[in-house]
């Protein structure tokens, strides 16, 4: 019986199998690439494969499938046998003339498309990180208020034991109403967060400690930088830094979202320093400058509150900047 | 890449943004309602809140809730003081105060076109998670002791979504007109639902602050939300602090009120995505005024607009955040017609109310961006509407191109002025100027380079203004509009009732004029030989076959 099913498989015929094995080939590379790499990269959409490379890969099916067709005469006969049948005649005069027509019209059809000018936007490749032009002396600059001075923490215990602890004008106004309105509190208590609560109880017990005290005065640093970065970069990059600010629609190159993997936590400090300091403007040729909506930002804000504002854009963002490479 | 490749791709793309939008409705959707019950009011939770206030509300909202915080001058909308216990967008009756679930969605979805984003962490990936918008809900309630008074309980003066209403049909929609007129609602909203309606303009709200009546024709800045739901729940419960006012009492019939939301939804925009404007082109003479019939024939492309936040001095409350654009074009000639909602009429220009930015025009300044309270004056008959259209003096090369904001020094910058107040009296409106950065204002070209001419019309709160040059001049810093180029062009818009003059003022990036070129005369060559050589390759292999088989 086993041998019986054996002989009564149908073959299928070489011809068939080899345009068979052609369209799989097409199939994979058009949707079976794609369909994988949303597996691959998790995104919600896939990846097509561009036209030229599905150019190449269809290229090198056919010179596959030629060498395989012409291995032997037989392989060849067996390949051409259909094909002569049909032009023959064999399989019918009508469907004959529809294939012999349609054909050069399908052919003319792509020639048309391939000559044809191409009338989509000019493609504006943009590189993000341009390198070209970054200074190297901006490489290994670090965040000068992300490790305050041992002098500046003592300052910083002193003012705080004085309660003569200054703001920066643009919050100033905001404390001192807080201040009238709690007359009772320590004058830090306006700051909820653990660090400062640890210090301001420190300070009451007269037990103050230089790293609980240099953590408060990051939290003070980062309360001043949030409220820069409300009130300068907001608009944009929008009040949770996702590149959503209330002006983010009307720019084509949308402001960037800081909270995505690959974005301020693949660049050193220095380097966001430097983008921030020169913005748009400072960007080379391959960064597409004149679409890039970023203010040149040395011409309004000061170097300290430039980091104060990269300080709390990494805190809001839960991302940390890369380390410098040692040279 | 053949045409197959390209259609293939552009469905992929669709796709893709299909599957993005279903994700991101469906976010929304996740933000709406909580998916656990409500923690309980815990002086634990209620601490962790404050520590969330101080961290992501305090800026705008001030550290004691009262709307002062550092950025809140610079906003308009005013971020809301919660010390009032008024909130605008409830599903309570008129003048109630909000449930916590109404809170709850506000803070998750945020109110759209204003600052108050969203905080859902479903939304946004350093968002708040529940138990955190629980918590900062709890502390915010604490600054109004309205909540407090049993008196006051909103739980018991809901309003409850109709059930088993009429799904939006052409139906539901032309008795929503009927009541849209019967209850008055173009009295404020106008004819067109353009916020045209009222005359008045410097009326204020229960804050003290201007009052700008909805253009319910732009969903994207429907602050409680642009579904039918939203819209029919704002009728219903009023927007408390403005003269919104519920019509519970106005259309009594649930029924009425549901169809009047389904009509102010079928009002509703849909922003055109393409950024390439492709005139039309005619045999016969260019439009010259907006009413001509031939603009409806002319494909639209919508420009969305941003402040002017680039520069000092910034500007971060337009009040127009798009206008549409069509071109026409014949063999000699081509028109523009720009057209934006405006609801009011700003004719009038004057020099000596201009503002100086020179005190927030510099390193340290306090900030940067136009207080727009105090700074500058934001009332009629002050300054011009006005709008350009921006082209590179030189044709680009490559993708290299002027900044979008009036170029520099070395990639100058071609403007087509468009003013109201020279329109009115009779003048030519349109100047054409050349910028070259924008540290130094546009200056105007010299009488015998004004070739651009310019008529425009403001009716039922839009402004139509047409814009005509031929295609080809002399004059070499003017752009020329070549068939078969990309031509970038950008806008700057002026509303002048909002105070906005110079750098204050709404932008856009680059798009680009397409003028098609007719097809190469080759191409068709190129398709024809390859027809034929097809065709004869195929017949001459069937000659050949039928006589080798008779052989």
């Amino acid at each position: 019986m086993s041998a019986g099913r054996d002989m009564a498989k149908p073959r299928v015929n070489r011809f068939w199998s080899t345009v068979g094995a052609f369209v799989v080939i097409y199939a994979l590379v058009k949707w079976g690439i794609p369909a994988a790499s949303r597996e691959v990269t998790g995104l919600p959409f896939p990846l097509p494969v561009p036209g030229a490379l599905v150019f190449i890969y269809m290229t090198l099916a056919v010179v596959a499938l030629a060498i395989l067709v012409t291995f032997s005469d037989e392989y060849l006969n067996e390949f051409v046998g259909p094909v002569k049948k049909f032009l023959r005649g064999d399989y019918g005069r009508v469907p004959r003339m529809v294939v012999l027509v349609a054909m050069p019209l399908l052919v003319g059809w792509q020639v048309y498309a391939v000559t044809v000018p191409d009338v989509a936007v000019p493609a504006s490749l943009r590189i993000q990180h341009p390198s070209s032009n970054f200074p190297k002396s901006f490489e290994t600059l670090k965040n000068p208020l992300a490790s305050p001075s041992d002098a500046d923490v003592q300052a910083f215990i002193e003012q705080a034991k004085a309660n003569t602890v200054a703001f920066i004008p643009q919050v100033a106004a905001d404390v001192k109403r807080w201040r009238e309105a709690n007359a009772g509190k320590h004058a830090l208590d306006f700051i909820p967060t653990s660090p400062m609560k640890k210090f301001v109880a420190a300070l009451k017990s007269d037990s103050v400690d230089q790293s609980t005290a240099k953590a408060a005065l990051l939290e003070k640093t980062l309360f001043e930088g949030r409220a820069l970065y409300a009130m300068n970069c907001r608009a944009c990059h929008g009040d949770s830094t996702a590149g959503d600010g209330p002006m983010a629609d009307g720019f084509k190159l949308r402001p960037i979202n800081f909270t995505d993997n690959g974005t301020i936590e693949t660049i050193v400090e220095g380097y966001t320093f430097w983008r921030v300091t020169n913005g748009g403007p400072g960007l080379p040729t391959e960064a597409t400058p004149w679409d890039s909506a970023m203010p040149e930002w040395k011409l309004s804000l000061t170097e300290e509150e430039r980091w104060k504002i990269i300080f709390a854009e990494y805190d809001l963002a839960q991302k940390t900047p890369r380390i410098p490479e040692s040279h | 890449m053949n045409v197959r490749t390209r259609l293939k791709r552009r469905a992929l793309g669709i796709v893709a943004a299909a599957g993005l939008g279903l994700a991101f409705a469906a976010g929304a959707l996740a933000a709406d309602r909580p998916s656990k019950a409500k923690p309980p009011e815990t002086p634990q939770l209620l601490e962790k809140g404050s520590v969330v206030y101080f961290q992501r509300c305090s800026f705008c909202h001030g550290l004691l809730g009262d709307g002062e915080g550092p950025a809140a001058a610079f906003l308009d909308p005013r971020p809301r003081d919660f010390t009032l216990g008024t909130y605008k967008f409830r599903t309570t009756q008129s003048g109630k105060l909000p449930t916590d679930e109404d809170l709850f969605r506000t803070v998750s979805r945020g109110l759209p076109g204003t600052a108050m984003q969203a905080f859902d962490n479903e939304l946004i990936k350093n968002g708040l998670s529940e138990e955190e918008r629980w918590a900062v809900i709890a502390y915010i309630k604490t600054f109004a002791r309205e909540f407090n008074d049993p008196q006051f309980d909103p739980y018991k003066q809901t309003v409850a979504l109709p059930q088993n209403l009429p799904a939006m049909s052409e139906a539901t929609i032309a008795k929503g007109k009927e009541v849209f007129e019967h209850a008055k609602c173009w009295e404020c909203h106008g004819k067109q639902g353009r916020g045209d309606g009222q005359k008045a303009f410097d009326r204020t709200d229960d804050w003290g602050f201007p009052i700008r009546i909805r253009n319910v024709t732009h969903p994207w800045k429907i602050k409680g939300g642009d579904t039918v739901e939203d819209i029919y729940m704002r009728f219903s419960t009023g927007i408390n602090g403005t003269p919104m006012p519920s019509f519970v009492e106005g259309v009594k019939s649930a029924e009425d009120r549901w169809a009047l939301a389904t009509y102010i939804k079928s009002l509703q925009h849909k922003l055109t995505e393409h950024q390439v404007l492709r005139p039309l082109r005619i045999e016969g003479e260019v439009p010259l005024i907006p009413e001509d019939p031939a603009w409806a024939k002319a494909p639209p492309m919508d420009v969305r607009l941003a402040g002017q936040v680039v520069v000092p001095p910034r500007w971060q409350n337009p009040s127009v955040d798009f206008a549409t654009v069509r071109a026409v074009a014949n063999d000699k000639e081509i028109s523009f017609l720009v057209h934006w909602d405006d609801p009011f009429k700003d004719v009038v220009h004057k020099d000596d109310q201009e503002f100086n930015p020179k005190d927030i025009a510099k390193v340290g300044a306090y900030n940067s961006y136009v207080d727009p309270y105090k700074m500058v004056p934001r009332k009629l008959e002050t300054f011009r509407d006005a709008v350009a259209l921006q082209f590179p003096v030189k044709r680009p090369e490559g993708t290299k191109k002027p900044h979008f904001l009036r170029g520099d020094a070395s990639n100058p910058v071609h403007l087509w002025v468009w003013k109201a107040d020279l329109e009115e009296q009779g003048k030519r409106s349109v100047e054409e100027a050349i910028a070259r950065g924008w540290k130094q204002p546009a200056k105007a070209q010299a009488e015998t380079q004004q070739q651009v001419s310019g008529k425009a019309l403001w009716k039922e709160g839009r402004w139509s203004v047409v814009m005509k040059r031929p295609l080809i001049t002399e004059d070499r810093s003017d752009i020329q509009f070549v068939p078969g180029v990309f031509i970038p062009m950008s806008l700057n818009l002026w509303d002048g009732s909002n105070g906005e003059h110079g750098l204050a003022m709404a932008i856009s990036t680059w798009h680009y004029v397409f003028l098609e070129a007719p097809t190469p005369v080759r191409v068709y060559g190129y398709s024809a030989f390859a027809v034929l050589a097809t065709g004869l390759v195929g017949f001459g292999l069937m000659k050949k076959v039928q006589k080798e088989s008779k052989t």
